[in-house]
Formats: structure tokens, C-alpha cells, sequence
């Protein structure tokens, strides 16, 4: 394992759209990128220059739109571009959601929640199989952020994730963020999330900014990274990385996206937290 | 207990219809009501559907404004979901619908403003085919020639307008004055939008080779599409038109049809 006190910088950014001709330019000193799988998915100049990308960053494939959680099969279609997008762009990190977007011709352009059923445990474990067959690696699977608690969903979230990892082999990703923001809307502890969590599983942590809301006077984070990340999922980052060790680390921002700068300082925010752990768990050793 | 399926087809049908109640039947309250959950999951699809739109038509929300692009947006979604999850795929059909769109009456260019944007969205994602091979062509008996179809490049799309839908894009581009007066009248145009060393290119092309590009992208054999062509210019000259799909690097693929 790589010292966290020796300098180098380990937390890395999502690369969106807006940044790519600068990092292409700058190439700043960023550890790893990660790209939404469905922007590159055409054969246009976006996928070309990601191939390029490739050629100075380690990057990971973060997909939003297989919807593992749906009812119906999977799409086909886009198993196999993922596939293709895999093979091309050979990432060393694959992840997507514990969610659902397609249910009959239409796509829903969100992460949405399932109940948590033995039934819905069984698709979205086959789901993840079938998935990871076809592009022939192993899945990291990403808890999401939760506005609401279907009546009958007898698994908790953590537990769920647990055993689709433990059926599938797959990883897990853990948004520490969505974390918060979903203990918040449901009031659950999120220590004890991700406490729950199964610790060897874990492959790769996102940070994110959320936004707090007012809905019929009850409090909504809403999970819009579009801000930096909040004090508070800095704390929870940072029990994250005592329960785990270091772990891949990852700055997401999608709405209001600043300077490609503030997104590195972020990133150095994370590497800064991950140090002061570390010497933490020094001094606790040394003690 | 309902099933997986059945929620599903809840949720969504409440996020299409904006009506939460059949899927907030399935949902605890845990102190807001279901139907303000449902809500907050509507509402982002809504919003990211419509940022979709507005990366691919900026030209026609430029010159609609935000307000009713959003509003036109909302009407759109509700009745054409994405097919899947590559958002560059989405909106082929926009400017169909802006075309019978009540509220655009009078703006009749929208519609082939939204025409070109698609085109230029498509160019910028298609994927990139080589050129033919003209040995391969060369080597054809010269009576097979006119039975082959012919296959153009995936990145291009002709757009005729009688509007000037080329200038217009032009004069709402980020960085133009706003309100750059185009002379509505100024005349109809065949354009011809592809790309060409990771770049989109838009150029006028004349009546005669719109006509016989289309009738090649629609499947017609060179001798068909000629006939096509020659309806609009007598003159046409085929063995040109042929060369000029060779000389363009547009001829990506042929086959003779039985």
C-alpha cells in the first residue's frame, strides 16, 4: 500500500465536458479521471479524445443508464456499447447503480429508488451477473441517494448491497455523500450505514456537493453536485476512511460547474483529509 | 404486495402524467407526503431532460428564450421519453413536434432551425466510416454501376429550408450579437451538414445534388436517384454527381441489389 504521506495526490476528478481541452492542454498532476459512460457512447470527437485522455490518466467508467433495477431485461443495445466502450477505453475501474431508469420504450433519465425485496434482490443480483458477463470485468455498485421509503422494503439499503456483493462478486461504490443525503431525507444513522457496509467490497468512494431544500417545511437534500462538498460529508468521509483504509477516491460535480481548478482543489481537499486519517491511525498505533 | 414491475409502471406513469397518486400508493410518508416524493424524483427528470434539449437545441432556446424552451421542453417529454440512455440520442423528433407545437404558430423557421441543430448534433456523434474503396468500385462491370446503392456517410444530413435557417444558426451562435438581423426572405437552401476532420461542417449545396444525395440516403440505386435528380435540374450531369461523392469521401459502403 502506498504511503498517504508521501505527496502524491490520490483523489480524482469526474472529467466533464467543459474540461476536457484544458486538462488536454494543462494535463494537471490528477491521479485518475472518470467518465460517464453514456457521453461516449457515439463516435464522434468526444470518444476521441477520451482515447487520448487515456493515453496520460488511468480513468474509470461510471455508467448511469444500464438500469440494473428494472423490471424488464436489460437492454441489449446498450450491454453490448458498454462492452465496446470498455474495450476500447480499458478503464481500470467499472461502476454503476443500485437503481432503476427504463420501464417499457421509456428511459427516465434518473437514478430510481427500488424497494427492497427478495424479489428485487434476486433481478438486480442476475441483473449484475448478466452485466458483468457481458463486458467480462467486475461491477462496482453505487448506493444512491434516497428521497423516499417504499412501504414494503424489508432490506435495509447497506444490507441489500451486502448480499448482491456477496451473490455477484461485484464491488461496491460507496457515494459517502448519498450516504448523508439519504440518512437526512429517511432519517436513518448514517454511521451505522456505513458501518454496515461490507468493508472488503468497497472499491471507490464518490464526494459530492448537495443542496438543501425546503419541501412542505421538512428539509430535502437534494443530491445535485453542483457545490462543494459539505463539512459534514467531510466528517463522514473521514469515518469512512478509519473503517476502510485508504480507498479510491473520487470528486464529482455536475451542475454548475466551476473552474477546472476548484474541482482540483476539492480532489486536494479529499487527499488532505485522507492524510490527516492517516496520521491519526499512526498516533493511534504509536499510542 | 405489488410487484417490482407494477411500481415501476406507477412511478413512471406519475413522473409522465405529473398525477403522483398511483404511485404513491406504494410509498411511506416518514413526516412529507408521498406525493412531495414522487415530486422531487419528477422534477429532476423534468429538469435533466430539458438540459438534454437545450445542449442540442441551444440555437432554438436562444431564440425562444429559456421560459417557453422550458415550457415546449416540458410538453415534449411528457409525450417522447428518451428511447435510452445516451442523451445525444434524444430529441430527433423535437422538431416535428415544435412544427405542430400551437404556441411556435407564426415562428414557422423553428422548425427547420431545430432540423439543422439536429443535424449538426448528429455529425458531431456519428461514427466515423472510411471512405470506399474505388479499387474495389473499379473493378465493377461498368452495366452493374447503376444498380448499386449506395451508402453516405453516417455523419450527414441534407436540411432544404425556405427559410435561412444556415444564417440563422449562424447569427445565434455563442459569442454572436444578439438580435443580428437575418432577412427571413433572403431566400430557400439545401444545405448538406457532416463531418469532416472532427469538425461539423454546414455548406450550401445546389437543388439537383440535394435531391439526388436524398434519394441515395433513402435507398435508390445511382441510376434511380439520378432520375430523382434530374427531375429538378435536366442538365444534371450523373458521372459528375458520382465523382463528386467520391471526391467527398461521402461513398462509405455499396451493394448491388439482386
Amino acid at each position: 500500500m502506498t504511503s498517504r504521506l508521501d505527496g502524491r495526490r490520490r483523489a480524482g476528478i469526474g472529467l466533464r465536458g467543459p474540461h476536457v481541452a484544458e486538462i488536454m492542454a494543462s494535463r494537471p498532476p490528477l491521479p485518475w479521471l472518470e467518465v460517464h459512460a453514456e457521453n461516449y457512447m457515439g463516435g464522434g470527437s468526444a470518444v476521441a479524445a477520451l482515447e487520448q485522455i487515456r493515453g496520460q490518466y488511468p480513468v474509470s467508467v461510471h455508467g448511469v443508464g444500464l438500469s440494473l433495477g428494472t423490471a424488464d431485461g436489460l437492454d441489449r443495445r446498450h450491454l453490448s456499447r458498454l462492452r465496446a466502450l470498455v474495450g476500447r477505453i480499458d478503464p481500470w475501474l467499472v461502476s454503476e447503480h443500485l437503481s432503476w431508469s427504463t420501464a417499457g420504450a421509456g428511459y427516465l433519465n434518473h437514478l430510481l429508488p427500488l424497494p427492497y425485496t427478495e424479489e428485487s434482490l434476486d433481478l438486480f443480483a442476475r441483473h449484475v451477473e448478466e452485466a458483468q458477463e457481458a463486458i467480462g470485468r467486475r461491477l462496482l455498485i453505487e448506493n444512491p441517494s434516497g428521497y423516499l421509503r417504499f412501504r414494503h422494503s424489508p432490506i435495509p439499503e447497506p444490507e441489500f448491497l451486502a448480499e448482491v456483493a456477496r451473490r455477484t462478486g461485484c464491488g461496491l461504490l460507496c457515494d459517502v455523500n448519498n450516504i448523508f443525503v439519504t440518512a437526512s431525507n429517511l432519517s436513518l444513522d448514517a454511521i451505522g450505514y456505513l458501518d454496515a457496509l461490507p468493508r472488503a467490497a468497497i472499491g471507490e468512494i464518490h464526494l459530492a456537493g448537495h443542496t438543501r431544500n425546503d419541501a412542505d417545511g421538512q428539509t430535502i437534500l437534494i443530491d445535485d453536485h453542483g457545490s462543494p462538498v459539505s463539512e459534514a460529508v467531510w466528517q463522514l468521509y473521514a469515518h469512512a476512511l478509519r473503517r476502510l483504509g485508504p480507498i479510491p477516491t473520487l470528486i464529482e460535480w455536475d451542475t454548475d460547474l466551476p473552474a477546472l481548478g476548484i474541482l482540483i482543489d476539492e480532489a486536494w481537499a479529499a487527499d488532505r483529509v485522507a492524510d490527516l486519517v492517516e496520521v491519526e491511525t499512526i498516533h493511534a498505533l504509536a499510542r | 404486495m405489488p410487484s417490482l414491475a407494477e411500481i415501476q409502471s406507477d412511478l413512471l406513469g406519475a413522473i409522465i402524467s405529473g398525477d403522483p397518486r398511483p404511485a404513491a400508493r406504494h410509498i411511506a410518508g416518514d413526516g412529507l407526503a408521498p406525493e412531495a416524493r414522487v415530486d422531487i424524483y419528477r422534477h429532476h427528470v423534468l429538469v435533466t431532460l430539458t438540459a438534454a434539449l437545450e445542449a442540442t437545441f441551444p440555437v432554438v432556446r436562444r431564440l425562444v428564450g429559456n421560459g417557453f424552451f422550458a415550457y415546449a421542453a416540458d410538453s415534449y417529454i411528457r409525450e417522447h421519453l428518451p428511447g435510452g440512455p445516451c442523451l445525444f440520442e434524444y430529441g430527433g423528433s423535437f422538431p416535428e413536434f415544435l412544427a405542430g407545437f400551437a404556441p411556435c404558430q407564426g415562428h414557422d423557421y423553428l422548425p427547420d432551425v431545430a432540423r439543422l441543430e439536429w443535424a449538426v448534433n448528429l455529425a458531431d456523434h456519428a461514427e466515423a466510416r472510411a471512405p470506399i474503396d474505388r479499387a474495389r468500385l473499379a473493378a465493377l462491370a461498368p452495366e452493374d454501376m447503376p444498380r448499386l446503392t449506395v451508402e453516405l456517410d453516417p455523419s450527414l444530413s441534407l436540411v432544404a429550408s425556405r427559410w435561412p435557417v444556415d444564417r440563422i444558426w449562424l447569427a445565434n451562435q455563442p459569442g454572436s450579437e444578439p438580435g443580428g438581423a437575418v432577412d427571413l426572405s433572403s431566400g430557400g437552401i439545401h444545405l448538406e451538414i457532416r463531418r469532416m476532420d472532427d469538425r461539423v461542417t454546414i455548406r450550401w449545396i445546389s437543388a439537383s445534388r440535394f435531391s439526388f444525395r436524398m434519394a441515395l440516403r433513402a435507398g435508390s440505386t445511382l441510376e434511380l436517384a439520378a432520375a430523382t435528380a434530374a427531375r429538378i435540374d435536366p442538365e444534371l450531369d450523373l458521372t459528375q454527381a458520382v465523382q463528386e461523392l467520391l471526391l467527398d469521401g461521402v461513398w462509405v459502403a455499396s451493394s448491388l441489389p439482386d
